[in-house]
């Protein structure tokens, strides 16, 4: 039988409300981003207050949307961390308050697995994760039992090292898209090429590029060059993780997954090395609730036993701490 | 024999007369030209210095047999046996593992890191051979040096969970005589990679 699910996001700047059904299909992906003022990065306490605002409104018109009233909804899942504490807590007390006055079960689930997760709907199997957004930079695959992270950033997200340079050059949030816009030319300015294993560092080469650019570098070109450099790092990341496990597939996820060149990037790669790439669309990259119900579903489909702890949110709930059962 | 690395092709040939591994470092579509030949040129340079420098310290590596830079090809001794990730799945781990801290212990003690320390890139056959230097520098720092304990101990554990083998890598490892550093300096990056949760 169809069932219907409904999903929570608001581990940082999104407010997401998604609903899908036992099959897959996406009813509704309603998401609302908190903008912090120009020149400023997130105050997750302003991101909290957005998402208290916004996420009524977001069920309301995720069901209007998907024709259906909350008593279709047979499970109310939130994203329980890893994420911003204040944000994470206004998205569980949605959460709590949608399913108890509707008596629907709750799930908390882990946020990057969701990234994961939804990347199998495209059609993977067993892929390893590329995925890169604002406060997240990790390279992830299954392996005896849970999802590992093969490789990850040792300072910041990637995301949050292209926020921090492009505020620097005086734009706003998110910076990421707006550097996209203004890269240009196919001038290469070098900059630190940071690469431990399958880790990363993207500190050093945001600072070099913030003095590059201090010293006269344009800044359309110093765009392309962190583009290409922070890329092609993530890429070779991906690829040695790929030949370290033997696996065949390669997800994008993240909100930094929607940028153009690193999808040809990642493409390009996978293609030299006769693996399959599979690139959700956008509005499944970013944070969205339509992810967070998916995985729920998964996981109860399994007959996952909810216990106490699933419905206390975990800032630092890592990936690899959650036993995947539903596999 | 041939396999397809994250970054070079890597194949077994005949090459005068005898079993070789060519390492041929094949271009990267992704990467932008310039920072592609960069990064080629300067990883082949420091792989076959690095390597040079191990041998002529007597440790387990590959010797060298010739550099080809224009082909971006190092041709090197084959090293019969199982990688170490092969071998740690039977029931000569432990001893496996003692001999990899010591294999790597030896290396840091000449002031180099490998850089990619994973258990794909240790032979096994009666002693343990460090291969593939691609990412090695030289360096005296023991955050380094930390750094290669990170990445092995972390291909350790997504590779072979059922195995606890963090304990019996890092006590083979502390007998070199200049580990305590190293070692406090992993408990800080493994804080700074955000690894505390998973290790208590």
């Amino acid at each position: 039988m169809s069932t219907k699910i409904l999903g929570i996001e608001s581990t940082a700047h999104t407010a997401g409300v998604g609903i899908i059904t036992s099959e897959g299909n996406i009813l509704s992906n309603q998401r609302s981003v908190y903008i912090p003022e120009e020149g400023e990065g997130i105050h997750p306490r302003e991101a909290a207050n957005h998402h208290s605002e916004e996420l009524p409104k977001l069920v309301k018109k995720a069901l209007e949307e998907a024709n259906l009233s909350p008593i279709d909804i047979s499970l109310v899942s939130y994203a329980r961390g890893p994420g911003l504490g204040p944000c994470l807590r206004t998205g569980a007390t949605a959460a709590r308050a949608f399913a108890y006055s509707n008596e629907i079960p709750l799930l908390g689930v882990n946020h990057c697995v969701a990234h994961l997760e939804i990347g199998l709907l495209e059609g993977a199997n067993d892929p390893v994760l590329l995925y890169l957004s604002g406060a997240n930079t990790q390279v992830i695959a299954y392996a005896a039992g849970r999802y590992r992270v093969f490789g990850e950033t040792i300072d910041i997200g990637i995301g949050n090292g292209l926020d921090k340079f492009a505020r620097e050059a005086g734009m706003g949030f998110p910076g990421g898209p707006k550097l996209e816009k203004i890269a240009e030319g196919d001038e290469l300015i070098d900059l630190p090429y940071s690469v431990k294993g399958m880790d990363l560092a993207f500190s050093g080469l945001m600072t070099a590029a913030k003095q590059k650019l201090d010293s006269g570098y344009s800044l359309g070109k110093l765009a392309y060059s962190v583009q290409e450099t922070a890329f092609a790092m993530s890429c070779e990341v991906s690829e040695r993780a790929l030949a370290h496990t033997g696996k065949t597939e390669l997800v994008l996820g993240g909100g930094v997954a929607c940028n153009s060149r690193l999808r040809e990037m990642a493409m390009t790669m996978a293609n030299e090395r006769g693996v399959k790439c599979f690139v959700p669309e956008r509005a499944l990259c970013v944070d969205n609730g339509v992810m967070i119900a998916w995985l729920g579903h998964q996981m109860m489909n399994a007959d996952y036993q909810i216990t106490e702890e699933d419905n206390i949110v975990n800032q630092r709930y890592r990936t690899d701490m959650v036993e995947v059962t539903w596999r | 024999m041939k396999f397809r690395g994250a970054e070079a092709i890597v194949e077994t040939i005949e090459w005068n007369d005898q079993k070789v591994v060519s390492k041929t470092r094949n271009k990267r579509g992704y990467r932008h030209p310039v920072l592609e030949k960069k990064l080629v040129k300067e990883r082949l340079r420091s792989e076959s210095r690095i390597i040079e420098r191990l041998i002529s310290y007597g440790v387990n590596v590959p010797a060298i047999y010739s550099v080809d830079i224009s082909n971006n090809c190092i041709i090197m001794e084959f090293i019969e046996g199982i990688t170490l990730e092969k071998a740690l799945r039977g029931n000569d781990f432990e001893k496996c593992l003692s001999k990899t801290a010591q294999l790597l212990s030896l290396i840091h003690s000449f002031n180099i890191v490998h850089g990619d320390p994973t258990t794909s890139n240790f032979m096994v056959n009666e002693d343990v051979y460090a291969i593939d230097f691609g990412l090695s520098t030289v360096s005296d720092d023991d955050e380094d040096r930390a750094s290669d304990l990170r990445v092995f101990l972390e291909s350790l554990d997504s590779h072979h969970s059922e195995i606890s083998g963090r304990n019996i890598f890092l006590s083979h490892y502390s007998k070199w005589s200049s580990s305590a550093p190293v070692l406090e300096s992993l408990k800080v990056l493994e804080l700074r990679g955000r690894y505390n949760l998973m290790r208590g």
